[in-house]
């Protein structure tokens, strides 16, 4: 027990400082951008060379990192982003309107690719057939072989449903993870004993490999929603969908630092929540 | 057997590759204003696009590209990940933890996020040549947290090997610990790490490309060649617009048949003591 809240302590204070060192990036992302410290009143010629030098002296103290860290950090505990510059509206309200969008997006196709992952390990690993196990491997290389956002265009162009596409593009990438766990769990002595007593199949499938390895699978679907994050830019951008990924590209092509350093920093909490949740619920394995 | 099909056929497109200016009919740039989006024909194998280039010879330039410039910048993840690792290991005060936050919140951020950040920062209207630099330069200073973790998890075990603990004892310099008894064993990994790195580094490329953040045009590079699959009439017009996006397929195919898993357990030493 004590163990266990030793390590939920280490991983909430991990999380905490992965949040931290993001911020600090994130900040030092906006203050340093180009034109940050640009103020409009040096061309006002009402106001003299005095005031204006003291005026840029405040604006020097009051934006040093630090500060301005420190001022970032609680206004993004507030929820409050700063000012989108290309959008010119809050990144808060943005994101507001867009998480939705990918979060339905993330979690189709999380759950497809693990879906289909599945099955594709079931059958290279269970019917212990060659031909069976050769084409799983090989569908999955050749779908690893061809670039996520070309993907997403094929699927785009066959009006596909988009939770397809990301799953699709994400089996690949759970693939081997999915098949080497399975392997390891069918080569178990426990399983390996309940199918030399006659144990049905559906029983063998529910109480051994999905019951037993639920911690791994819990980590394995973390991993596999890292991934569709990354996976969202390209899906997003390419198939006109109003989500973050698409939000975080058009960020970058018009340079609106203020709203990459916001989406960056949500993104690496989240990523890192589902990491830490992950590496919990594994026992520390992963 | 299908390991040495997948060698020849990498060793073949790289020597393609290199030999581009000398096999491509017309330069990567050369415009024929008058045969814009035309059929293949003798002169130009694959056709042209709609601003009049030779798409064979956009694609032998694209390749070159692609295939000198994305090893090179797996090479520099790994180097950059190496030097990292090295103090993290050897006890040189703060940098341990400074390596591991640097490295969980490098990978807390998806690959292509951090790439995005990067890149916003940097100006987007660059000429090729400098886009070329920024796009490989990038992907090789922002992946280098992957071979990190790994770089310091086996100095760690090489630190804490038998062997290591004798020859710091018999008075060996801890330089020569490093260069002549713990390379031979982190050489292995880190060839495998190029070899992971290879791949997705390609498909970032392309990924970039198709988003238009990666090379350049003129400059030609599989990622900016297939941008062309974003107009379906094209792709019905001339077929041969898919051949990058198979070029590609067909190296990545390679590149996976030759995956193997190298042995890199610090167990033994390679090189003896004595």
């Amino acid at each position: 027990m004590i163990s266990l809240a030793a390590r939920v302590g280490r991983s909430l204070l991990s999380l905490a400082g992965v949040v931290l060192l993001g911020g600090l990036a994130a900040a030092a992302l906006v203050r340093y951008s180009p034109g940050f410290d640009v103020d409009e009143n040096a061309w006002n010629p009402r106001i003299d060379a005095a005031t204006l030098a003291a005026m840029h002296a405040r604006r020097e103290r009051e934006n040093r990192l630090p500060v301005f860290y420190a001022r970032y950090l609680l206004a993004a505990a507030r929820g409050d982003f700063g000012q989108s510059e290309s959008f010119h509206a809050p990144v808060t309200e943005l994101l507001r309107d867009r998480a939705p969008v990918s979060a339905r997006l993330l979690a189709g196709g999380t759950l497809g690719g693990l879906f289909f992952g599945g099955i594709l390990a079931w059958l290279a690993v269970w019917p212990r057939r060659a031909g069976l196990s050769l084409f799983a491997s090989g569908l999955s290389g050749l779908l690893l072989a061809i670039p996520p956002a070309v993907l997403a265009l094929a699927f785009f162009f066959a009006e596909a449903p988009l939770p397809l596409t990301m799953a699709i593009a994400l089996l690949p990438r759970v693939f081997g993870t999915m098949r080497t766990l399975l392997e390891d769990l069918l080569s178990s002595p426990a399983l390996l004993a309940a199918r030399a007593r006659g144990v049905r199949p559906g029983s063998l499938v529910f109480r051994y490999i999905l019951g037993a390895a639920a911690p791994q699978w819990f980590a394995l679907a973390g991993v596999a929603l890292m991934q569709a994050f990354g996976l969202l830019i390209p899906v997003e951008a390419l198939c006109d969908v109003p989500g973050i990924g698409q939000l975080a590209w058009k960020a970058a092509l018009a340079r609106d630092l203020p709203l990459v350093a916001g989406l960056a920093l949500i993104v690496t909490f989240l990523v890192a929540f589902v990491q830490t949740m992950g590496e919990l619920a594994d026992g520390g394995k992963a | 057997m299908i390991q040495r099909l997948a060698l020849a056929v990498l060793l073949a497109v790289a020597a393609i590759a290199l030999l581009a200016p000398a096999i491509a009919p017309a330069p990567y740039d050369y415009q024929d204003r008058e045969k814009t989006n035309a059929p293949p024909d003798r002169h130009s194998p694959m056709g042209t696009d709609e601003l009049g280039r030779d798409r064979f010879s956009r694609l032998l330039y694209g390749t070159r590209v692609s295939v000198l410039l994305v090893p090179a910048a797996a090479l520099l993840s790994v180097v950059l990940a190496l030097l990292l690792s090295l103090p993290a290991v050897w006890r040189v005060p703060l940098a341990a933890p400074a390596v591991s936050g640097f490295t969980t919140i490098s990978l807390s951020l998806p690959w292509l996020f951090l790439y995005i950040i990067l890149r916003a920062e940097l100006p987007l209207n660059t000429s090729p040549s400098t886009s070329v630099i920024l796009t490989f330069g990038l992907m090789g200073v922002s992946g280098w947290a992957v071979p990190a973790r790994v770089f310091t998890a086996a100095m760690q075990q090489l630190r804490d090997s038998g062997w290591v603990l004798q020859a710091q004892t018999s008075g060996m310099r801890t330089w020569r610990i490093v260069l002549v008894h713990g390379w031979p064993h982190l050489r292995s990994l880190a060839l495998a790490q190029l070899r992971i790195l290879v791949p997705v580094y390609i498909l970032s490329e392309a990924n970039l490309g198709l988003l238009g953040l990666g090379v350049a045009p003129p400059l030609p590079s599989w990622g900016n060649l297939i941008q062309d699959l974003q107009h379906p009439d094209v792709v019905r017009a001339n077929p041969w617009v898919l051949a990058p996006l198979a070029l590609l397929i067909l190296v990545m195919i390679c590149i996976e048949c030759l995956q193997t898993s190298p042995d890199i357990s610090p167990e033994s030493s390679p090189v003896s003591l004595r």
